[in-house]
């Protein structure tokens, strides 16, 4: 029985499949298996999972018919044998380290049932452009969650087993197997779910020191799905809400502001200042706490939004390439 | 001529008409109890020190805090030779979930508070089995004790006859017992001839009454001195709440032949019995769904014991709490 199990769900990424398995396979912690979850792609997916399978016997692939993320997830934990679960998307790569790290973290904290560690960002060649995710990794509360959602992305966290069974359900319609990660959700199921977790459990989560995650990121095409994504958090919002509608009063607003401040970068990034000013301003109407814990994050967004719309984007790509240069 | 009966003092720091009160005043008129000890119960202040007592056994059902430890670990050395017991009535799973930002902080408290005690009593096995999956309390110092009140009156009531159309809400107004998705649930369902009875007083009534007001099917009734015949006029007991270290409503609608529809949360899981309506998703829509179907079934629950021997175990398990622990000579010998 492998003490491991990383759960990877593709749907058509042969692009990027191959270099996911790599990082997976290397992993110093060599106690594992890895559940290549096949969401019904129509690329090659499958047959780049199968060589893998073939060198490697800790490989195993999981058929499903297309579910969406969250029911390739679903799949790949009913599939898992491991102690801890981790989730590695297939376009994204673990660092060599990250499994042995988690693995220790949740040896030594006991009462820790969701272990992450920050990310570098890359981008669609898989090189990273300087970005990182570094949230903070101790003394995480669910309003933390809610706000600034530590956890980052859905191939950062590894769960110990009893702690993914403890929020584990069965709608009425299921007849296979348990949800973890409601399939309802087509975006922000990776926040419904660690909120939900922190909401209805009593397990710690906390972080790892170093960006052990590559997480890539999309850049086209960002700013025409933000009303989706921002649809989708808010009905996130209404379906946890009833668990604890005091939390919620207390937290929502600011909450909130930090989303559309989020949104309101990913416009900057794309180019569309109408959109990240219209977002960097809906943000602070909903609540001035990000101004107060962040105020310099907040502030440079505001003012990158007011420059793209003044001065175009000619100033923030040199920024960009500056930085690019350094790193 | 003194009384041979082993002296039990049962310290309590809240006097609030809810479920502590209730178990402590069975605990001091229950007749089985009081063949094997004299209980008495003597209320404390949340403030300040513990009173130096005399007793052949101590047990408290005081809320255990930051602010209490201190007077705690004073009363533990001040009373060395006496063996203590606590009751845990409030802290859970779902409590923690809900209540504490910094988890390791408070599990600390509660490993610290329970280390000074001789026997830790859960009410329920459900929250026995998460103090000892957090390594709150040694095993062999932690015991399930289920709470009980006097359930005759109750086990008097007969079955509602007829089709279910009275849904009683029971309890403190507080975010904890979830009426308010209860209201929302009710609130959405088409039945006009059904109602929902909420009873009791907290600081969530005006809240409560907002969220239901326009709709004539919800009545507040306020706190009720007479349990029995607040659920003699309810033909379904519903319990959503957000945590329950045990859910003594639970307990008297089964001793009333009520059917239950609870959330199932902590203890609930236990006290609402294995006929209960289990609605895990805290959801209106959920307990909409839930509502109706147990409302189609009509108010029959089926073959229901009424908890008959409920008041009897809880007599049995304290004597033998107080044989184990205020003769340990004699078991050492025994052993």
């Amino acid at each position: 029985m492998p003490y491991a199990s990383i759960v990877v769900p593709t749907f058509n990424s042969s692009a990027t499949l191959g270099e996911t398995l790599d990082a997976l396979r290397t992993q110093n912690f060599r106690d594992l298996e890895i559940i290549v979850v096949n969401d019904g792609s129509t690329d090659d997916s499958v047959e780049i999972a199968q060589r893998h399978a073939a060198r490697d016997g800790r490989v195993r692939i999981v058929e499903q018919p297309n579910r969406g993320l969250a029911g390739a997830r679903n799949s790949g934990i009913a599939a898992a044998r491991g102690a801890v679960i981790g989730f590695c998307d297939a376009d994204d790569r673990w660092m060599p380290g990250k499994l042995a790290a988690h693995v220790a973290h949740l040896r030594a904290a006991p009462l820790v049932g969701l272990s992450y560690s920050g990310s570098v960002l890359i981008d669609q060649a898989g090189k990273p452009f300087g970005h990182a995710q570094k949230p903070r990794l101790r003394d995480v509360t669910t309003a933390h969650v809610f706000k600034r959602n530590p956890v980052g992305n859905g191939s950062a966290p590894v769960f110990r087993r009893e702690a993914l069974e403890a929020i584990a359900w069965r709608p009425a319609f299921e007849t296979q197997r348990d949800w973890v990660f409601d399939e309802t959700f087509r975006q922000s199921e990776d926040i419904e779910c660690w909120l939900r977790f922190g909401l209805s459990t009593d397990w710690l989560i906390e972080g790892v020191p170093g960006l052990l995650t590559e997480y890539r990121v999309n850049a086209t095409g960002l700013s025409a799905r933000t009303e989706a994504q921002l649809a989708s958090w808010e009905r996130m919002v209404s379906k946890l809400r009833p668990r604890d509608p005091a939390f919620f009063a207390r937290h929502e607003g600011a909450a909130r502001a930090y989303q559309l401040r989020y949104l309101a970068r990913r416009a900057i990034s794309s180019g569309d200042a109408d959109t990240a000013c219209t977002y960097i301003d809906r943000a602070l109407s909903s609540s001035r706490l990000p101004l107060r814990e962040e105020p310099l994050r907040t502030g440079t967004t505001w003012l990158a939004s007011r420059l793209l719309r003044h001065l175009g984007d000619a100033p923030i790509r040199a920024v960009r390439n500056m930085r690019a240069a350094r790193g | 001529m003194t009384d041979p009966r082993p002296l039990v003092l049962h310290l309590v720091d809240d006097a609030t008409p809810g479920g502590v009160t209730r178990v402590l005043d069975q605990i001091r008129s229950c007749t089985l109890m009081a063949r094997d000890a004299r209980h008495e119960v003597r209320p404390v202040s949340r403030k300040g020190g513990l009173p130096r007592v005399q007793a052949d056994l101590i047990v408290s059902h005081l809320a255990i805090s930051w602010r209490s430890l201190p007077a705690l670990i004073s009363f533990r050395a001040r009373h060395s030779g006496t063996p203590l017991v606590h009751v845990e009535h409030s802290y859970t799973e779902g409590f923690t979930a809900l209540n504490v930002p910094f988890k390791a902080r408070f599990f600390t408290l509660l490993r610290t508070a329970y280390a000074l005690f001789d026997r830790v009593v859960a009410v329920s096995a459900p929250q026995a089995n998460w103090l000892a999956r957090r390594g709150l309390v040694r095993s062999d110092v932690l015991q399930v004790i289920t709470p009980v009140v006097d359930l005759s009156a109750f086990r008097a009531l007969n079955t509602p006859q007829g089709p279910a159309l009275r849904i009683g809400a029971i309890g403190r107004l507080h975010r904890q017992k979830g009426f308010d998705t209860l209201i929302d649930a009710v609130r959405s369902l088409p039945q006009r001839e059904i109602s929902l009875h909420i009873h009791g007083t907290g600081e969530e009534e005006a809240a409560l009454k907002a969220r239901a007001a326009g709709d004539p099917r919800i009545v507040f009734h306020g706190h009720s001195e007479d349990p029995a015949a607040v659920m003699s006029h309810l033909d379904i007991v519903a319990m959503p709440s957000r945590w329950e270290a045990f859910g003594l409503v639970a307990l008297e609608a089964r001793a009333a032949g009520r059917p239950i529809v609870a959330s199932g949360v902590d203890g609930l899981s236990q006290s609402a019995g294995p006929q209960a309506l289990i609605v895990s998703t805290p959801s209106a829509e959920a307990w909409a769904a839930a509502l109706s179907a147990r409302l189609k079934r009509g108010s029959t629950p089926g073959a229901m014991d009424r908890c008959a021997t409920a008041e009897r175990e809880f007599a049995a398990a304290w004597g033998q709490l107080l044989a184990d622990l205020a003769a340990p000579q004699e078991l050492h010998i025994a052993a």
